[in-house]
């Protein structure tokens, strides 16, 4: 199963371009309100006409501007939960889920998808007197009775507690595999996308920002604003003194940092960039007189710190002339005992530096975002 | 007994209350008084004039109530989710009639499809075609009292039913005309139900534009109403009037209970 996507319009002051494409995996769309996630799943579900683009599900193009294609929503194969459900209130949770079955042996596929989704028990039931997760799961297997394999998900999860939320998601991880679902899932919960996306496609003002595997994604972020929508909280703006066997070298506030040359972007010697580095990744070492000098040793004082019971965020002012702030479990932390010390070296390990262009406007580092073809 | 207490200050509102109530109820009881203890009664039900006309009365009633459900419910559905300039206008054009005074609306019918009429005057002209003083009168004249009371409800209902459920269904498959009989109908049954009770009732009642469209001729265009006023006028007509109007009333009741079983019914399964 796989989707292809491109599509840009116009709606009044809000403008949009996005292309990406999905295979048996679940793709997450990922980003603040407002950023066009929504809007990408009713572009593809034909509630919503782009301007221009092209869409393909399975193959079968259904809106093509080349050609003036637009299929109507009926005739395109997927599935849709949108965000409020809709469970349709003066039908049971069974004629809901039976609302989009078509052919022989309705009543057995009926059957099978109540079992499936724990919901035989509930199928003459009218949704309103059914549970949230009882409710998320009628309109998941409503969805799923068009026997579509691609499958549209809008903040699914949103009106759930977590421990709902977190079986809904195995139950989720559990139906792509077994069949064979192509899932485009939105969210603007941070560890939601983390922990369900295979690939990862980052939404910001209509603009698809970087489309990439999750880890990637998290590890080595397009640009500022995807790094800072991905929760990177240390972007420390350096210059680049040294280019080398596949090293950079970055000058910041008189010390220095070693780090990869990212992908797909060589930036010059001399040229302003911003370096990543996620909070968990920064390691504290007592301070030892050898240090100073070293790449990738920081001096730096804690001025902030903030307990969260399992972990710690300590907020430092640091010898690269900026801030930096680092995340600490809550055992090294007391093993290291950084309540009674105030000063410490931050190791920023070269493997964790993602070096990024400085204008998030400059694409060159996201071979893959959509904004580069536009 | 606080609650009591609380309300004490509101006494004078339920004085009010039960004065109104009396002046509601009081007619219909008058009309009972004096219908049940007349002897004539029965035979003045039972006359030609009023079996004629109560005939009349029902299936014109509803004829009109057909045509307005059928050429309504497209209309209302357009202006609830239509957008366009000028849509205040129209909204306010529909709902003319029910504000017109109905003698205004007989004449104003007269002047459109009466034989001198802008359309009657072509059609009496090229056909021979007269609608004027005829039962097609009768279902005209309560067409246009009574079709606006259905589609000002139908459009309510219709607007109240939230669009993401068609939206919905149209990605389940469903086309146009599915996702509306088996989403929006049921949905917006009560309103429909409602709107069409209305509608027949005002066209049952219908009097003062028929009179001056339609003429009051028994057998073809004396409804129950115009036969009421005619035996009213006649001399000792009281006693057959009274005899008429319950009759009338009970099969009003007996239609307006059956359409609220039809509303509520589809209330319990939305």
């Amino acid at each position: 199963m796989t989707l292809e996507f491109a599509a840009r319009t116009q709606l009044g002051d809000f403008s949009y371009d996005a292309r990406f494409e999905a295979g048996n995996e679940i793709v997450v769309l990922f980003g603040h309100s407002g950023a066009g996630k929504s809007l990408t799943l009713q572009l593809i579900a034909g509630l919503l006409r782009p301007a221009e683009g092209r869409i393909a599900i399975g193959g079968e193009p259904v809106f093509d501007s080349a050609t003036g294609l637009d299929l109507p929503p009926q005739q395109r194969r997927l599935g849709y939960v949108v965000q409020d459900l809709a469970l349709f209130p003066h039908m049971t949770v069974a004629e809901n889920v039976a609302f989009g079955m078509t052919g022989a042996g309705r009543e057995e596929r009926l059957g099978g998808l109540l079992d499936l989704m724990h919901l035989a028990e509930y199928r003459d039931r009218r949704p309103r007197s059914l549970s949230g997760g009882q409710q998320q799961r009628a309109a998941l297997a409503r969805a799923l009775a068009r026997d579509a394999n691609l499958l549209l998900l809008d903040e699914p999860f949103s009106a759930l507690d977590e421990s709902l939320r977190v079986e809904l998601r195995r139950e989720l991880i559990r139906l792509r595999s077994e069949l064979d679902l192509s899932v485009i899932f939105v969210t603007h919960d941070l560890r939601e996308a983390h922990l369900v996306a295979d690939r990862l496609a980052v939404f910001d003002e209509g603009r698809l920002l970087q489309f990439d595997g999750r880890e990637r994604v998290f590890r080595q972020p397009a640009n500022r604003r995807v790094a800072e929508l991905t929760g990177v909280a240390n972007i420390l703006r350096g210059r680049v003194a040294a280019a080398q066997d596949g090293t950079l070298t970055i000058e910041a506030g008189g010390s220095s940092l070693r780090a990869p040359v990212p992908n797909g972007w060589r930036p010059g010697e001399g040229e302003v960039v911003d370096v990543a580095i996620r909070a968990e990744r920064v390691n504290l070492r007592r301070l030892d007189a050898d240090d100073p000098g070293q790449p990738n040793l920081v001096r730096g004082t804690i001025r902030e710190e903030l307990g969260y019971g399992a972990t710690h965020t300590l907020r430092f002012e640091s010898a690269l002339g900026q801030p930096v702030e680092v995340e600490i479990a809550a055992r090294p932390y007391e093993v290291l005992g950084v309540a009674g010390q105030k000063s410490w070296t931050l190791e920023l390990p070269p493997e964790d530096l993602h070096v990024m262009p400085v204008s998030s406007e400059s694409e060159s580092g996201a071979p893959r975002a959509s904004a580069t073809t536009a | 007994m606080t609650a009591l207490h609380a309300r004490a200050p509101y006494a004078g509102v339920g004085l009010l209350i039960a004065v109104f109530a009396v002046f509601f109820l009081l007619p219909f009881a008058g009309l009972l008084e004096r219908g049940l203890g007349d002897s004539g009664a029965w035979d003045a039900i039972t006359s030609d004039t009023a079996l004629d006309a109560l005939v009349l009365s029902l299936w014109t009633s509803g004829v009109s109530l057909v045509i307005a459900v059928v050429a309504g419910t497209p209309v209302a559905y357009w202006l609830a989710h239509a957008r366009f300039p000028g849509k205040g206008a129209v909204e306010a054009l529909i709902d003319l009639p029910i504000v017109l005074p109905p003698t205004i609306a007989g004449v104003a019918l007269l002047t459109a499809f009466g034989r001198k009429g802008l359309l009657g005057g072509p059609l009496d002209d090229w056909f021979g075609l007269t609608l004027g003083f005829s039962t097609v009168a009768v279902i005209f004249a309560q067409l246009f009292v009574g079709a606006p009371f259905y589609v000002r409800a139908a459009r309510a209902g219709f607007a109240s039913v939230d669009a993401q459920y068609e939206r919905v269904a149209h990605t389940l498959g469903a086309s146009r005309l599915r996702a509306f009989a088996r989403i929006v109908l049921p949905l917006s049954w009560p309103s429909l139900a409602a709107g069409a009770a209305l509608c027949w009732a005002r066209a049952l009642g219908e009097l003062g534009a028929t009179l001056i469209f339609a003429g009051n001729l028994q057998g073809e265009t004396q409804t129950m109403p115009l036969a009421i006023l005619s035996a009213f006028e006649s001399a000792d007509g009281l006693t057959t009037a009274v005899a008429m109007a319950i009759l009338l009333l009970a099969v009003a009741l007996v239609a307006l209970a059956a359409f609220w079983l039809l509303s509520t019914r589809g209330r319990g399964t939305a």
